[in-house]
């Protein structure tokens, strides 16, 4: 026997269902249009315009990337590198530095909390923030230059601050305390067994980061070896509306070939590819991690 | 509490001596050996000209745009060579395509680079004003006598910012006059006239339209149009007409002729432009270009892909080279012809020489090393070449007739984007360069004709608009919003929407901009000598 729901229940279901399935369709069109890009002809693309399916299919766009892959297969691995790399100094950063501010026996929590804080409300903005890695901490042109910056930011410290307030209750620590251990055994082997979710959420945070980042590439590398695979993408992009502009004023006479839309579409698939892969093992964390934060936070 | 303060102790000490190790660790890379030099190498007395170059100098070249592959190689090449001349290394740093603009101005307040590719349209007179180059006057005779030789005073005079010197051109004059580039296999087919004045650019486009209804004529949109001079790439075409002294007449509806520089005249509030308005709205009712002109994005792969049928706006022979070599690969059977507005109403001449230059940067620690590489690399013939063809024999090759052949991909002409560095005596011709060289000819010497010969008598002006800054910004949106209709012919009642588009100009501040800017250009065109 069915239970008669009110009414009620019934126009909020269907009023969220067209949400969020609006929303899913707005979230997922333009990356459809992105593939069936990838898989058309570039002329058919030119004369007629995107389609949701292909209209003329074809692998073209696929075969000119994977010609040559070794520009984009150097940027894959820089950034699978400095996504691995900022990951796991980042995360271990990040906590260590919430388990201090989150001891009540730290007297000084608040004010150091505060500090924190206060950065991401009051920051130096670009222009310090570009000497300081370029003139005074001489990092241009090294990869450090890349993945130091996005170590860790306020909002994850102060996530992860909640995260260990609540998984590990101070009475815990404090017995742990009188039979003898110190913050290092309290901290390995009491605080971080528990901190799963929080550690796969801020993680995340940290992974998406890092394979997204475009900027830091921009502003600090100086060879092409170096790039980011974002940043990779985005230059190619840009260099063609600008040698088109320079070619005004600079008699740029020989350009190279620039890359076709279907093309820009395939790269743009491309290096969605492992997030894509990689997201729904970790979504679920991410999930509880998250709203575990927004409640008691 | 005391064990608290001991870890925080520790951590901010651990903290000082990784930062402090960080600089120490990477300075031998790019600072190291320059902060030792100046103290040695005494640059405050360039009368004595003994040049000691017994410590090693590196030196970061900053370059725009993307670096080549092959960009290792050809530096190691290189350096090995200026190693053994001048004891210095080169490092070319690009600015990608990227925020290429805010990148380049952070650059220069880092100081991280020491020599530096300067253009009039990066903002080479704005950056010279605020002091970011060193002047050079005193430097070139001592370390780079050579340079003096090579590059004509006349070329570093166009380079002079208040008088004082600031950047070393390039010694290669071009021609990027602007003009239109239409489908002569088109013309040819249906024989219209050659589109070399307004009139005969409509017969041109009513005769293909008549013939093939389908075809797209024009794909104009408002993107290469500056926001102060005009607001729509189609009425571009007004430059048949007018000998203005720069390409689209001056900003804030000014102009003055090629040949009376200084008598600054009204433009928006003439007749004239009133009747090019006119002009522009029969020819968007003549449906020329699309009804959504002002809001499609800008196509710049339109003329060579057959969606158009001409382009009116930021071309220049170098485009109309790209068309042809495009044309000869992918539609054999097109065409593609150039018409400069210069070759009809009379006024062409060369780029600025700010158009390619070098400067070295305020901050940078060994200004006579940098001089000295600087004159290598523009007039030492052998390090010229290698710097903007790559090395020979694997990178290019000299046909028997003397043209330059590429044999790598992974380094192609000019690769290293050192348009600064081209020097006439040595640029290596292509076989591409035929044609561009033909035109070239034949403007230098309708530019030989004019009032001033061979002279960009607007090019050096830069106007310094920081007094009237947001009275401009204001008209830059009023264009944006009222002037760019009215120009792609999207208005009803052509005169009406003008005085009401005025009315608008006037009230964001119209007129100081107008009093600001004449008052600077009339001093330039005295300090120059333009009457």
């Amino acid at each position: 026997m069915l239970r008669r729901e009110p009414a009620s229940t019934l126009v909020f279901r269907l009023i969220s269902g067209f949400f969020a399935l609006t929303g899913a369709i707005v979230c997922v069109f333009p990356f459809i249009v992105i593939i069936s890009g990838s898989f058309t002809d570039n002329m058919t693309i030119l004369h007629k315009g995107y389609s949701i399916l292909p209209r003329d299919f074809s692998l073209e766009a696929y075969k000119t990337i994977f010609k040559a892959p070794q520009d984009i297969l150097q940027a894959y691995l820089m950034t699978t590198y400095y996504t691995v790399v900022g990951t796991a100094i980042g995360l271990f950063t990040t906590t260590l530095c919430a388990y201090v501010i989150s001891r009540n026996e730290f007297k000084y929590r608040n004010n150091v909390s505060f500090l924190i804080y206060f950065t991401s409300i009051f920051g130096g903005g670009i222009i310090p923030w570009y000497l300081m890695y370029a003139s005074v901490l001489n990092l241009k042109g090294s990869t450090l230059a890349i993945w130091f910056p996005a170590l860790t930011s306020p909002f994850l410290i102060i996530l992860m601050r909640t995260f260990i307030k609540d998984a590990v209750p101070d009475a815990i620590t404090e017995s742990a305390k009188i039979d003898g251990a110190g913050h290092v055994t309290i901290f390995f082997k009491i605080v971080l067994p528990v901190l799963g979710p929080g550690l796969a959420t801020v993680g995340l945070f940290l992974a998406l980061g890092y394979w997204n980042d475009w900027y830091r590439s921009s502003m600090f590398s100086t060879s092409s070896k170096t790039w980011e695979l974002q940043f990779y993408l985005y230059n190619l992009l840009n260099a063609q509306t600008a040698i088109k502009q320079m070619a005004q004023n600079s008699g740029l006479s020989h350009i190279t070939e620039l890359p076709t839309e279907s093309v820009k579409m395939a790269m743009a698939v491309v290096a969605t590819g492992p997030v894509l892969l990689f997201y729904p093992f970790v979504q679920r964390y991410f999930v509880s991690g998250i709203t575990i934060g927004a409640v008691k936070g | 509490m005391k064990s608290i303060r001991k870890i925080l102790s520790l951590l901010i000490a651990i903290c000082m001596v990784l930062s402090l190790a960080a600089c120490g660790g990477n300075k031998p890379t790019s600072q190291g050996n320059d902060t030792t030099t100046p103290g040695t190498n005494d640059t405050t007395t360039p009368d004595k000209p003994a040049i000691d170059t017994s410590k090693r100098v590196d030196l970061v070249f900053y370059v725009m745009g993307d670096p080549p592959k092959d960009e290792q190689a050809v530096e190691d090449a290189l350096n090995k060579i200026l190693l053994e001349r001048v004891n210095a290394t080169v490092d070319f740093q690009f600015s990608t395509w990227t925020d290429w603009a805010q990148k380049y101005s952070l650059e220069l307040t880092a100081g991280t680079a020491d020599l530096i590719y300067v253009a009039n349209w990066n903002n080479y007179g704005t950056f010279a004003n605020s002091g970011a180059f060193l002047p050079l006057d005193d430097l070139l005779p001592v370390y780079a006598p050579k340079l003096l030789e090579v590059v004509d005073e006349g070329l570093y005079n166009q380079c002079r910012v208040n008088g004082v010197l600031y950047a070393v051109p390039a010694t290669w004059p071009e021609y990027t006059v602007s003009g239109v580039k239409y489908r002569e296999d088109l013309r040819e087919k249906y024989n219209l006239p050659v589109p070399n004045s307004i009139e005969n650019f409509e017969k041109y486009l009513l005769g293909i339209k008549e013939h093939e209804p389908n075809q797209g004529l024009l794909t104009v949109t408002a993107a290469e149009s500056s926001g102060l001079i005009t607001a729509f790439d189609a009425f571009m075409i007004v430059n048949f007409k007018y000998p203005w002294v720069n390409i689209n007449g001056l900003p804030y509806g000014l102009a003055a002729n090629y040949d009376t520089p200084s008598e600054v005249y009204d433009y928006w509030y003439s007749e004239d432009f009133i009747e090019d308005c006119k002009l522009m709205k029969k020819w968007a009712d003549l449906g020329f270009w699309s009804k959504s002109a002002l809001s499609d994005p800008n196509n710049d792969t339109a003329f060579i892909n057959g969606l158009c049928v001409a382009e009116i706006a930021g071309q220049n022979p170098n485009k109309h080279i790209a068309a042809v070599n495009d044309f000869e690969k992918n539609h054999p059977e097109w065409k593609s012809a150039y018409i400069a507005y210069g070759e009809t109403n009379g006024v062409i001449y060369p780029a600025a020489a700010t158009q390619n230059a070098t400067a070295i940067t305020a901050q940078c620690k060994n200004p006579e090393r940098a001089l000295m590489v600087l004159e290598l690399l523009l007039a030492d013939e052998e390090i010229n070449r290698l710097v903007q063809c790559g090395i020979e024999g694997v990178h290019y090759e000299i046909t028997p007739d003397g043209y330059y052949k590429n044999l790598s991909e992974d380094f192609m002409y000019e690769n290293l984007n050192t348009w600064n560095l081209r020097n006439n005596d040595f640029k290596l011709p292509q076989l591409s360069d035929a044609i561009l060289n033909d035109m070239f000819k034949r403007y230098e010497e309708l530019g030989n004709k004019t009032k001033w010969p061979n002279i960009n008598v607007y090019g050096n002006f830069t106007e310094d608009y920081s007094a009237y800054a947001v009275e401009r910004g204001a008209v830059s949106d009023v264009m944006r919003q009222y002037l760019a209709p009215i120009q792609a012919g999207f208005v009803d009642d052509v005169e009406a929407a003008v005085a009401d588009f005025l009315r608008r100009a006037e009230d964001a501040g119209l007129k100081a901009c107008r009093d600001g800017f004449i008052e600077q250009y009339k001093a330039y065109c005295e300090e120059y000598g333009y009457k």
